[in-house]
């Protein structure tokens, strides 16, 4: 089961993008995670990549299931890469004193997700992330 | 969808999605609060980091004239959240 769509780089995306995981939710049969982890990663990509690259183009986002895990692919076209799977771990407190939230999403993301990869191939800049069905 | 508003007896009452397409509607609110206060979670369903930025720009804004927000009624989705974030005693979630 694959679903794939793209959406334009825009904050007021965030509902269609609930929507299409709710979908996607539906005619896999999934149960488990909560679909609001899935939503809740795909968010913190998908605005990071909409604050930080340099992109124009709309982004994709891929949800499959594959075997025991859930595969979710965001995809940023023609942009200069970063990588969010290597990028360092952030630290609460330094969080709290800087008075911002700069760097809390991804630091939510590495710890819901089981695993993140990063490619960038063609200027094309594309994050995977595997989350255990169940978990 | 997403809603703040203020009620008799529970304080500020949030509800529905607090995502990034929604934070200027919360901030816009909570710029408004100039003492200590309880923020009643029980409706709310989802917060993503956008969302915890705002409640932390608010906290920090009253925590330095003494004053705090407490967040009560936190459902066990949203509350995974700021357990993630380590936060949870930060807003004093019981």
């Amino acid at each position: 089961m694959e679903l794939e769509k793209r959406f334009p780089r825009e904050f007021t995306a965030l509902e269609s993008i609930l929507d299409f995981v709710l979908e996607f939710y539906k005619r896999s049969g999934i149960a488990a995670p909560d679909p609001s982890q899935v939503q809740l990663m795909i968010e913190e990509i998908f605005t990071n990549m909409i604050k930080y690259n340099d992109g124009h183009q709309n982004i994709s986002i891929r949800l499959r299931r594959m075997g025991d895990h859930l595969e979710i692919c965001l995809t940023d076209f023609d942009v200069e890469p970063f990588d969010y799977a290597s990028a360092p771990e952030v630290d609460t407190e330094q969080l709290l004193e800087r008075k911002q939230s700069g760097g809390l999403g991804l630091h939510l993301v590495k710890k819901m997700a089981d695993r993140m990869t990063y490619e960038y191939v063609d200027r094309n800049s594309k994050l995977t992330i595997l989350k255990r069905l169940g978990g | 969808m997403f809603d703040i508003r203020l009620q008799e007896g529970r304080g500020l009452v949030l509800t529905g999605r607090l995502d990034a397409s929604q934070t200027t509607k919360a901030s816009t609110v909570l710029k408004a609060v100039e003492s200590s206060m309880a923020l009643d979670l029980s409706d709310l369903e989802y917060v993503s980091s956008a969302g915890i930025g705002v409640l932390v720009q608010t906290q920090k804004r009253l925590q330095s004239t003494g004053h705090s927000l407490k967040l009560v009624n936190v459902q066990p989705r949203v509350r995974a959240i700021f357990h993630y974030a380590a936060l949870e005693s930060y807003f004093g979630i019981d």
